[in-house]
């Protein structure tokens, strides 16, 4: 567009009496860096003003929050270099309290569990039926044929509520399997249950002794989904890889940048 | 000077130093709060999306980089920006809550007992936040962004994900649609 042209739109439009076409000319014009917004009086002193709000400044607790905060990591990062190297039993005692109560009432709780009076006989042989195939499911899993295995994570789909041996020995498939088409299996199986936090813990585990590039996108993706901001870490870790191919470490790093 | 940069700070920080992390709060605690009191209205809401910006700095002060040899602040101020946009997404998706403006929301910041002063005096400045308000969350981000990064609009489309021209044509319609807004309310008022 000539000079001239140009300017008779900017003083058209500084004057309010722009029409739509010749709005989308200067939204073009602002685009290509032929204007700049700054030439548009009445939308630069709008930005000026929006400039001068003032800001707030947070109140007095906000700010105790935040040095609470800051302290406690001040003084950890203190206490994490000064004992490295001793036992700090101060610290253990409670933990191991704690982990001593969850198994005295985990103890109770299964034998209850596995002795309830009103089990009705119908409900004992499902039972059965199930715990068959989760065996069956398993001893699958050790065959050497990989359609076979792929057989065995499939089959996780009839097990209306699969028990911790299931979830463990998909989650041992998808670290150890050396077929990657199982492991993806393995993985796809394993979102149905990502809501228990030990699968999660499981699949961010094996984020990082990921070495096939399409599973490693996918749990990439999966953590995503999940929105499971403690796999950064591990993300990061394939990212720091050096065999890790760049499109991968594109998707992980799109990934860290959402989840962060 | 180096040693009160932005970067070397957050570096000092990521490297073991937490407490400095301080300086970079007490520099940045007022724009965070105007951006998110400008995307959210609500004061409160606000601070304690200021903190979980600054607990997720820490959080994740192992993933902070720095690039080459610069030292002017942009690089910690653009990570920051990003994580408090994250921080403000999670809390609407969490909530599941719609990014739309609300009415009267200048109310509900804490101004009530300098309001009406400010209404006389800065009759205007008051409008405009009630436009601010009435304007969709994404115009409104954008502008908010554009006052907080100086119109640095290269900065901006990193955080945005687009080119620094879409970020100009951005702000122009959002300040184009503003206008309007004010001038319908100059009108009403």
């Amino acid at each position: 567009m000539r000079e001239k042209e140009l300017s008779e739109l900017v003083v058209k439009y500084n004057a309010g009496l722009a029409k739509p076409d010749e709005l989308l000319a200067i939204e073009k014009l602002i685009e290509n860096g032929e204007l700049e917004i700054t030439e548009l009086k009445s939308l630069e002193l709008l930005a000026q003003h929006i400039d001068r709000l003032t800001d707030i400044t947070p109140t007095i607790e906000q700010d105790g929050r935040f040095y609470e905060m800051l302290g406690t990591e001040v003084a950890g990062a203190k206490s994490h270099q000064g004992s490295t190297d001793t036992w700090n039993w101060k610290l253990f005692l409670p933990r191991f309290a704690y982990a001593l109560s969850l198994l005295v009432v985990g103890a109770f709780a299964g034998y209850f569990i596995s002795h309830p009076e009103t089990n009705s006989e119908v409900k004992q042989l499902t039972q059965q039926v199930a715990d068959l195939k989760e065996m069956m499911m398993v001893s699958l899993l050790e065959k050497e044929s990989a359609t076979e295995r792929l057989k065995a994570v499939g089959l996780t789909q009839e097990i209306a509520d699969p028990s911790d041996k299931v979830t463990q020995a998909l989650l041992k498939t998808l670290t150890t399997d050396e077929n990657v088409n199982v492991r993806l299996a393995a993985l796809e199986a394993l979102q149905a249950y990502a809501k228990e936090p030990h699968v999660r813990e499981g699949l961010v585990r094996s984020i990082a002794k990921q070495d096939s590039p399409l599973v490693q996108v996918a749990l990439a993706e999966l953590m995503l989904a999940l929105q499971e901001k403690s796999s950064v870490s591990e993300l990061q870790k394939v990212l720091e890889q050096k065999k890790t191919p760049k499109e991968v470490k594109e998707k992980i790093k799109k990934t860290i940048d959402v989840l962060i | 000077m180096e040693a009160l940069s932005d970067n070397y700070l957050m570096a000092r920080v990521r490297d073991g130093d937490p407490d400095k992390l301080g300086l970079l709060y007490e520099r940045y605690k007022r724009p965070l709060l105007g951006f998110f009191i400008g995307m959210v209205h609500d004061r409160e809401l606000a601070e304690d999306l200021l903190q979980n910006t600054f607990v997720r700095i820490l959080k994740y002060r192992h993933l902070f980089r720095a690039n080459g040899e610069r030292t002017e602040g942009s690089d910690f101020k653009t990570w920051m920006f990003h994580i408090a946009r994250n921080v403000k997404n999670d809390h609407y998706r969490k909530k599941k809550l719609p990014q739309e403006p609300v009415e009267n929301w200048y109310d509900r910041i804490g101004h009530s007992e300098t309001r009406s002063a400010q209404m006389q005096l800065e009759d205007e400045h008051y409008l405009l936040q009630l436009a601010m308000g009435k304007l969709p969350a994404e115009k409104r981000e954008v502008l908010l962004l554009s006052k907080y990064h100086e119109k640095k609009y290269t900065e901006i489309g990193e955080l945005l994900g687009c080119t620094e021209s879409a970020v100009k044509v951005k702000v122009f319609r959002a300040l184009q649609e503003l206008k309007l807004i004010y001038q319908q309310l100059e009108k009403n008022h």
